[in-house]
């Protein structure tokens, strides 16, 4: 009873495919990380039993709000710690916490700083300072090394990786297109393109030119949008709001297809398997949903 | 053929005669006729001695006759003879298998065997020199014997008989004596009473209860045993006694003979009834074998179980005598009034006050697989329908009756009869306490909400912080509700749960709470699903924020429980459901229609951050002693 109970109070902050792209990792409000397994759960003969998770761990007090992969490990962020855990050891049905190597990490953090950590040694190597207020969300332009960064000011910077100085800040609230001053300024979601940004939260999704620094398209979603990615030439974002939106560089919103759980949080495309390509995404609910093919909800998975 | 020969030789007399006359005509004119008259002569000799033949040919043949006829009488006098003897023959084998067959009466007595006869007898009687040879006297001194024998003991039951009588006698002498005495002790006994209601020990009454309990049917008899040694050894709170007619029950253990000869009487009396009057119809028959099988033993038993604020709760257990199972009905009494809370009205009715007091157990089928059967023979479908009339069949009734079914699970339980009784026994008294706490508590506790009041107790004043501004309304309400899906669909409300709504009002915002409480409260959490008008409409489904206040209120189930027994479980709740309100009017943010202007709920909370997350959710965690608000 108890279990039915937590199950129903239950929601997914955060998703990660695994470096193979045949396991998927999510995080739930009560701190635990669940394994998929997508092979058994996209096999011909899949059941029920299939789409439960093959492990299922504790991996921090507080809420995993974020989940990232590297070629070996599993980083969560939880409230206040990270951790790593080994792929390897996952797979295995093991859970193990250990260091992890090469590349650096960037973490932006409740403290208004963005901190770039290296991973082989867990020194933080340099701290970007500029936000007034937490932030949420980080992305990286990987062709001129450039770190994007939206938070709760509603200002979105931009940082040179190299220098670690700050290059641009936009505040996005401020144009009028796009501010939606009922729901605030916060940013929360943002993704990049190399020369496009895609920015939402408070101010409604909007589609921006980078060089220009100007937005290009807005998009009348009516929530507010947590998660958006670009994938081929459409834009999918997700929110406030029991679907999954497929909008069009244009500025018109093509479709939007239902999903279970009454509002989304986070929205992950596993591009590295071709043979498992899936978008999957969770929010206010026990079940994560899978799309094989993007436009339908297949199946869902389930803590 | 003499006839042949004379006939012959009369034509040679003829011929002869007609030869000569020719001839000798002439001569003898004279002597023709002599020779005629030889003729004549010869002739009649000849005709004579033909008739003397013939006579005696007559004569030969009768005594030919004769001699046959004669021969032919001494065959039959000797046929005759034998025939009579082989008759005699016959009856003489008859006779003789009569008297071999036949039994002497004598050969039916049972003799003493002939070793035993030698030994016992006196010499007059066994004669041994006799009878050592001759098996006829042998048996004669044996039946000799027999019969002195017998002779003797028929005076030994003589005289028994009349020592019997006289040990009668003195017998009914002395009865008369104790019925004389009896008055007086039962005076003795009255005067005894105040000693012993003094002494505190109640002899007699227990002397009256056992007399009482020797009629009881068997699984009541062990719940009554059961019951008093718990209340004595364990629990001073709890008494047993017996109720019912004591009399019928006596008639029904009466010897079955008896029965059976008044059954076939009273049978021939119906025929004879029936065919004068109409034969009632099917459905009267059918109703009337229903009634039969659904019968009652007279006697039931009444278990007290007391509170410490002096509330009792009175069980009433009864046994089913053709179905094999025992039932129970509840009655509560208060010392309090407990009348004004019309939410609460369902809380102590007495259908459903012992619903699931161990999971799932809802009694309203019968535990007994083979009511089953018995039940389609007379067209009983549910039981259910019967419950309300006969108690209920919970299965830890059977249980502490010590009656187990096979359908109880898949466990085989090894214990039987008393040892069942007394390992629930305990467990089982203890849950009905608790319920019976619980639901008073609840009872009391709805009367307070009812009036807007929601009363926490000194141990739980640290959940909460100082002011709480949102008033509370109690309604019961049995209508479907939109915002209560998900918890259908998730399985967790059944029929036998008790719904009310709660509403919270702060200024233009009203949070109705559906609230859904399992029977098994407070080891069941109560389930609150929560809907929220203010400047529309929103629920637990739409929005993160509600279903996190919802999470915050139905999930945390060891802060809210409060001090054991757990009982402030529901009002904690609802206080908290009041902050959460509280908290979350105060910290939204902008108005919605982009006017500025005072906001209507100023902020009063002290909360560090007021959103975290990608769904930027409201600190809903109050944090004591320090005041402030934060996340989970």
């Amino acid at each position: 009873m108890f279990i039915s109970l937590q199950l129903l109070h239950m929601s997914v902050f955060s998703q990660s495919f695994s470096p193979c792209g045949r396991f998927l990792a999510a995080g739930n409000n009560y701190g635990e990380i669940a394994v998929f397994s997508l092979s058994a759960a996209l096999s011909p003969d899949a059941s029920q039993a299939s789409q439960k998770p093959i492990l299922n761990f504790t991996a921090h007090d507080g809420p995993v709000f974020s989940l990232l992969s590297t070629d070996t490990h599993l980083l969560s962020a939880g409230n206040g710690e990270i951790s790593a855990w080994s792929w390897a050891e996952l797979i295995k049905k093991v859970r193990v916490s250990c260091s992890v190597n090469d590349n650096s990490l960037i973490v932006g953090g409740g403290d208004n700083n963005i901190h770039i950590m290296d991973m082989e040694t867990g020194i933080f190597k340099s701290v970007l300072k500029g936000h007034t207020d937490y932030i949420h969300c980080l992305c990286f332009k990987e062709r001129e090394e450039e770190i994007l960064s939206g938070g709760e000011d509603g200002a979105v910077r931009i940082w040179d990786s190299r220098t670690n100085r700050p290059v641009h800040c936009i505040e996005v609230f401020k144009y009028e297109e796009c501010a939606r001053p009922q729901f605030g300024k916060w940013i929360s979601c943002l993704a990049t393109d190399s020369d496009w940004m895609l920015c939402g939260g408070g101010p409604s999704l909007s589609l921006w030119h980078l060089r220009s620094m100007s937005p290009t398209s807005v998009f009348p979603l009516p929530g507010c949008q947590r998660e958006a990615v670009f994938y081929q030439d459409l834009i999918m974002s997700v929110g406030e709001g029991p679907h999954v939106s497929h909008c069009l560089h244009g500025g018109t919103v093509k479709a939007q297809i239902p999903c279970t759980p009454s509002s989304l949080n986070t929205l992950a495309l596993n591009l590295k398997n071709t043979e498992h390509r899936v978008m999957t995404v969770g929010g206010s609910s026990h079940q994560i949903d899978v799309f094989t093919n993007f436009s339908y909800r297949a199946f869902s998975l389930s803590f | 053929m003499s006839s042949d020969a004379v006939k012959k030789r009369k034509p040679k007399v003829i011929r002869n005669e007609a030869g000569t006359p020719e001839t000798k005509r002439g001569r003898a004119e004279g002597e023709q006729s002599v020779e005629m008259e030889e003729r004549r002569r010869q002739c009649s000799v000849h005709f004579i001695t033909l008739k003397k033949l013939n006579r005696l040919a007559h004569m030969r043949l009768k005594k030919g006759r004769d001699q046959t006829h004669e021969a032919k009488q001494r065959v039959d006098v000797l046929h005759l003879q034998l025939q009579n003897l082989l008759y005699e023959v016959m009856h003489l084998q008859k006779e003789i298998s009569k008297c071999l067959e036949f039994k002497s009466q004598h050969e039916e007595i049972e003799l003493v065997s002939e070793e035993e006869f030698f030994q016992e007898a006196p010499a007059e009687i066994s004669r041994p020199h006799v009878t050592r040879d001759d098996h006829h006297q042998l048996t004669l001194a044996r039946l000799d014997w027999e019969l002195e024998q017998r002779k003797r003991l028929a005076e030994q039951y003589k005289m028994s008989l009349a020592r019997k009588e006289k040990i009668h006698k003195a017998i009914e002498q002395k009865r008369e004596y104790l019925s004389s005495l009896q008055p007086g002790l039962q005076n003795i006994m009255q005067a005894s009473l105040p000693v012993q209601e003094c002494l505190s020990m109640p002899f007699e009454q227990m002397q009256k209860q056992a007399e009482v309990a020797r009629h009881l049917p068997p699984p009541l008899y062990v719940l009554l045993v059961q019951a008093a040694a718990y209340g004595q050894a364990c629990d001073k709170t709890l008494s047993a006694s017996i109720s019912g007619d004591v009399d019928e029950a006596k008639a029904l253990s009466r010897p079955p003979e008896d029965s059976q000869d008044d059954e076939s009487d009273s049978d021939a009396e119906e025929e004879q009834q029936n065919t004068k009057r109409r034969r009632a119809s099917v459905g009267v028959q059918l109703d009337d074998k229903r009634k039969e099988m659904l019968r009652r033993h007279p006697l039931s038993l009444c278990v007290d179980l007391k509170c410490k604020d002096g509330s009792v709760l009175h069980l009433f257990f009864y046994y089913l005598m053709n179905l094999n199972i025992l039932t129970v009905k509840t009655k509560v009494s208060t010392t309090t009034d407990l009348s004004g809370a019309v939410s609460a009205g369902e809380l102590l009715n007495s259908e459903s006050l012992l619903n699931c007091l161990y999971a799932s157990d809802h009694g309203q089928e019968t535990p007994n697989p083979t009511n089953r059967y018995q039940f389609d023979k007379v067209g009983i479908t549910t039981f259910a329908d019967y419950v309300s009339d006969l108690g209920h069949p919970y299965v830890w009734v059977q249980k502490l009756g010590g009656l187990q079914f096979s359908s109880d699970g898949a466990q085989v339980c090894v214990l039987m009869g008393s040892a069942l009784s007394a390992s629930h026994m305990e467990r089982t008294m203890k849950l009905l306490q608790g319920r019976l706490q619980a639901r008073l508590a609840l009872h009391k506790q709805f009367s307070s909400l009812e009036h807007s009041i929601i009363p926490i107790s000194g141990e739980c004043q640290h959940l909460f912080p100082a002011k709480v501004v949102s008033g509370l309304t109690l309604v019961p309400v049995e209508q479907e509700l939109g915002f209560v899906q998900h918890v259908l669909k998730a399985g967790l409300l059944r029929e036998t749960d008790l719904f009310f709504m709660a509403v919270v009002e702060r200024g233009t915002a009203r949070l109705l709470a559906a609230v859904v409480v399992n029977p098994r409260y407070p080891e069941v959490m109560p389930l609150f699903s929560l809907s929220l008008h203010w400047k529309g409409e929103r629920s637990g489904r739409t929005e993160d924020n509600l279903r996190a206040m919802e999470s915050e209120v139905n999930m945390f189930r060891a802060e809210l429980q409060g001090p054991r027994p757990g009982l402030q479980l529901l009002t904690n709740q609802i206080q908290r459901l009041c902050v959460c309100l509280d908290v979350y009017l105060e910290t939204e943010s902008q108005v919605c229609d982009g006017s500025e202007g005072p906001k209507e709920f100023p902020r009063e909370k002290m909360c560090l951050r007021t959103a975290r997350g990608p769904s930027r959710l409201k600190p809903f965690k109050y944090n004591h002693p320090q005041g402030f608000f934060s996340h989970r």
